[in-house]
């Protein structure tokens, strides 16, 4: 069961540095998708084990939701804003594609540096999973400052938030269950909030170009 | 005794599989468009009628022009009989080691880039700075990766890599070998110039790469051109088979272990080239200055699984 879990931190890695290596809009919007499907698939092989053990079907409604939200509503919602102002199609990153797959590498090195000093449960020994995935809450953020159009940075968003769950799901086996449909509902009052927000920028400036926005006039 | 046996049998192995990994994805590419396609045999039949035809030789072009397809053909089917096909069946005292391996392949590479030079075409100039670009690009993540199993088992050698790796039971379900394998799939993509790097079916003379160094070959010298890059997808498609999917359990001597472990290795290979085929049907080729985005990910990720080992210690 561990192994399985580990080579699904790891495909959860691989797949942000995919995401990472994306050009265009709508196939980043996809490998979110990918990534949506593997940390559903995690957090489901966690819920059947603690379900086994301990009659707990928290996890399991947890997996249900991220089915539901991130592989179903959040990417069909995100397309669907996409298509509206997809006329304006541009480059959508500051650096050449080498160059972030580079630097993403450094970070995931840098976590490796940081988290293998940990005085803690693990007193020194390395968690591969907590390691994959507290990089890919480092590639979020990387993600979100690297591109330049509103979308991109949602998506940024998004995969800074898989990579918090993930890192919550291996390090405690499954958050209480509240402290997990909060973070949902406050997930999807964010997207909504931002879907709004990039329509109002696209009406405003005539592009999602987040450049725009130091031009603010009273 | 033993090791002319090996070398026959490996040699007509390497020999009469190799041509079918292109009919395979060929097939597979005609199916998606809902063609007939041409049959699984068609490499075989176009290598034969080359064989019976005269060839052309520029008088411009000096003995590398000649010499380079027999090179090519000649480091590839050596570099392909080191690598143990049908596991434990190497004779010892082989030179199996990896590195060997991977120069004898750059020397075939070498030579075919001087030959598509000498007769001084636009097109061979165009298709050999691309070629040389892309192995340069390669090179590192598939130096990386199997150095990194190479640390694991703690030899070089190709045969002891492998049952090393065999004998762990199933490799894939390590996470260094996750990232090992898709570095190396993205590696096979590169070298063999399939699809997202090199369309290998085109004739457009902007796009091609590989097409364009073997333009101005003709009869028996193109033969021997196709055989040994075909030949070479072989070796690196075994590499991927042999390292990372189970084999059967293997004894070493007895015809009927041998016809089990051939039939495993054939079932394996015809997998791995399906896969080729279906990232063929569902990708575009991209632009040639995308090129170093794949090589970057596949470096990463060897790079990354050569961390991970060093890290962890396992």
């Amino acid at each position: 069961m561990e192994n399985y879990l580990d080579i699904l931190s790891v495909m959860i890695l691989i797949s942000s540095f995919a995401l990472m290596a994306n050009k265009r809009i709508k196939s980043y919007i996809n490998t979110f998708r990918i990534q949506a499907m593997l940390i559903a698939l995690a957090a489901g092989m966690m819920g059947i084990e603690t379900y086994a053990a301990e009659k707990r079907v928290d996890i399991l409604i947890v997996c249900l939701l991220i089915v539901v939200l991130k592989v179903f509503y959040i990417p069909r919602m995100l397309h669907r804003t996409y298509a509206d102002i997809e006329y304006k199609v541009g480059k959508d990153f500051f650096f050449n594609i080498p160059l972030l797959i580079f630097v993403s590498f450094a970070l995931v090195v840098f976590s490796y540096y940081c988290i293998s000093d940990i005085t803690g449960i693990n007193k020194g020994e390395l968690n591969l999973q907590i390691v994959n995935s507290v990089s890919v809450v480092l590639i979020g953020f990387f993600f979100m400052i690297s591109r330049r159009k509103a979308i991109g940075m949602i998506v940024g968003f998004l995969v800074i938030e898989n990579g918090l769950f993930v890192t919550t799901l291996f390090a405690t086996q499954g958050m209480p269950f509240i402290v997990d449909i909060g973070i949902f509902i406050d997930m999807i009052t964010g997207i909504m909030i931002m879907g709004i927000m990039v329509f109002k920028i696209n009406d405003k400036f005539d592009s999602i170009d987040i450049n725009n926005l130091k031009n603010l006039k009273g | 005794m033993n090791h002319i046996a090996y070398f026959i049998l490996q040699g007509s192995i390497i020999l009469l599989l190799a041509p079918l990994v292109n009919g395979i994805i060929g097939k597979i590419k005609a199916f998606s468009q809902k063609r007939q396609g041409p049959p699984f045999l068609q490499l075989y039949y176009d290598i034969w009628k080359l064989f019976k035809k005269d060839t052309v030789v520029s008088t411009v072009s000096s003995w590398v022009f000649k010499a380079s397809p027999y090179i090519v053909f000649a480091t590839s089917l050596a570099a392909a009989l080191l690598v143990p096909t049908v596991t434990g069946f190497m004779p010892k005292g082989l030179p199996g080691d990896v590195i060997f391996i991977i120069y004898l392949l750059a020397l075939g590479r070498f030579f075919m880039m001087l030959g598509a030079l000498d007769t001084g075409s636009t097109f061979g100039g165009m298709g050999s700075s691309r070629e040389a670009l892309i192995s340069a690009l390669a090179e590192p993540s598939l130096l990386i990766s199997l150095i990194t199993i190479g640390l694991i088992a703690k030899t070089t050698s190709l045969p002891g890599m492998m049952s090393k790796m065999q004998s762990m039971g199933a490799p894939l379900l390590h996470p260094v070998f996750v990232l090992l394998v898709l570095a190396l799939l993205l590696v096979i993509l590169m070298d063999t110039s399939r699809i997202p790097v090199d369309d290998p079916s085109t004739h457009l003379e902007l796009t091609m790469v590989h097409e364009a160094m073997m333009l101005e070959y003709s009869g028996r010298y193109l033969a021997l051109m196709e055989l040994g890059s075909a030949i070479k997808q072989l070796l690196l498609i075994t590499l991927v088979v042999n390292l990372f999917l189970p084999t059967a359990p293997f004894a070493v001597a007895g015809v009927m272990p041998f016809a089990a472990g051939l039939g495993f290795y054939v079932i394996k290979v015809i997998f791995v080239s399906c896969v080729i085929g279906l990232v063929e049907v569902y990708t575009v080729k991209f632009r040639f200055f995308s090129v170093p985005n794949i090589a970057a990910l596949s470096l990463i990720l060897s790079f990354l699984g050569f961390l991970q080992f060093f890290v962890l210690g396992r």
